[in-house]
């Protein structure tokens, strides 16, 4: 991305090392899966049971839905994921993450951030680390 | 979801290899992806603003390519006795642009006997590739397969 400046936007500068956040919730339906399933191809191992990367891409939307101005993400470079267990279809997830590492490069910096899906009992469904490649603020 | 066509942990073998059908990705694709997950980040849906990237046009979410490569290979392989899908390692290595057709190999390359008798986990590496041959996302699945049940 160029130096087109955006307003209210979390830039490499502004990542602080130890912030946690916590996402809204939403709810997992049928209509999710049916939806994720027409879009993508890719179906769930059982009725009744969400497929793992669904999840996974409903818990990285929830993650622009923070209060924080969003983050200026260049590029996503990668993913470290474990699947604990799986979700019903009817569970309410949250993501919950902490910024685990920071580390300037050329163009702009690196983030490492450790996220939990967590469902409404509290119980983690999913967690890992997500990597990415954010904007320093254009000068 | 028992069968005859279901493969159990002992009938897999280390260097296995599976090649998926290609898959053209969208626009139509993209949006509806953003409409799903609530990622409506300016890179996937800001046309205007995406001229003026290093990308020169919206990308698709990595996420989206991750999905789809999920269900491409699953067109293309023997299915398993999966119980569970229990960890993945990723890398999103250059951007899918609207048009680009994608595909996806597989190849087992790990399988170790969990310390339940009836199971154990099969570790598949998997290559996205673009219409020039261009890596575009790669990384490692862990799933745990059925082994075969004792009479």
């Amino acid at each position: 991305m160029t130096g087109a400046a955006m307003p209210a936007h979390t830039y490499f500068e502004d990542v602080e090392v130890g912030a946690e956040h916590e996402t809204p919730a939403m709810t997992v339906t049928e209509a999710h899966v049916a939806l994720y399933r027409g879009v993508t191809g890719d179906a769930p191992a059982e009725s009744g049971i969400a497929p793992e990367i669904l999840v996974l891409c409903l818990a990285t939307g929830l993650g622009w839905r923070l209060e924080r101005p969003p983050l200026v993400v260049l590029a996503f470079m990668g993913i470290e994921w474990k699947i604990v267990r799986p979700l019903r279809v009817g569970a309410t997830i949250r993501a919950v993450s902490r910024t685990a590492v920071k580390r300037g490069m050329r163009e702009g910096g690196v983030v490492m951030e450790d996220h939990s899906i967590v469902d409404q009992h509290g119980d983690v469904l999913q967690q890992g680390r997500f990597s990415f490649l954010v904007a320093r603020r254009p000068a | 979801m028992t069968g005859p066509a279901r493969r159990y942990f002992e009938e897999i073998e280390i260097g296995e290899e599976y090649v998926s059908p290609g898959r053209t990705v969208t626009e139509a694709d993209i949006v509806l992806f953003a409409g799903l997950s609530g990622d409506y980040n300016v890179i996937h849906t800001d046309a205007e603003f995406m001229k003026t990237s290093i990308f020169g046009e919206r990308i698709a979410h990595g996420l989206l390519g991750l999905a789809i490569q999920s269900g491409l290979l699953t067109r293309a392989m023997p299915p398993y006795a999966t119980i569970a899908f229990t960890g993945l390692k990723w890398k999103f290595r250059t951007p899918i642009k609207i048009g680009d057709t994608i595909h996806v190999r597989g190849k087992v390359i790990g399988k170790v006997e969990s310390p339940e008798p009836d199971r154990g986990v099969i570790t598949l590496a998997r290559t996205v590739l673009n219409q020039r041959g261009e890596v575009v996302q790669e990384g490692e699945t862990d799933l745990v397969v059925e082994r075969r049940p004792t009479a």
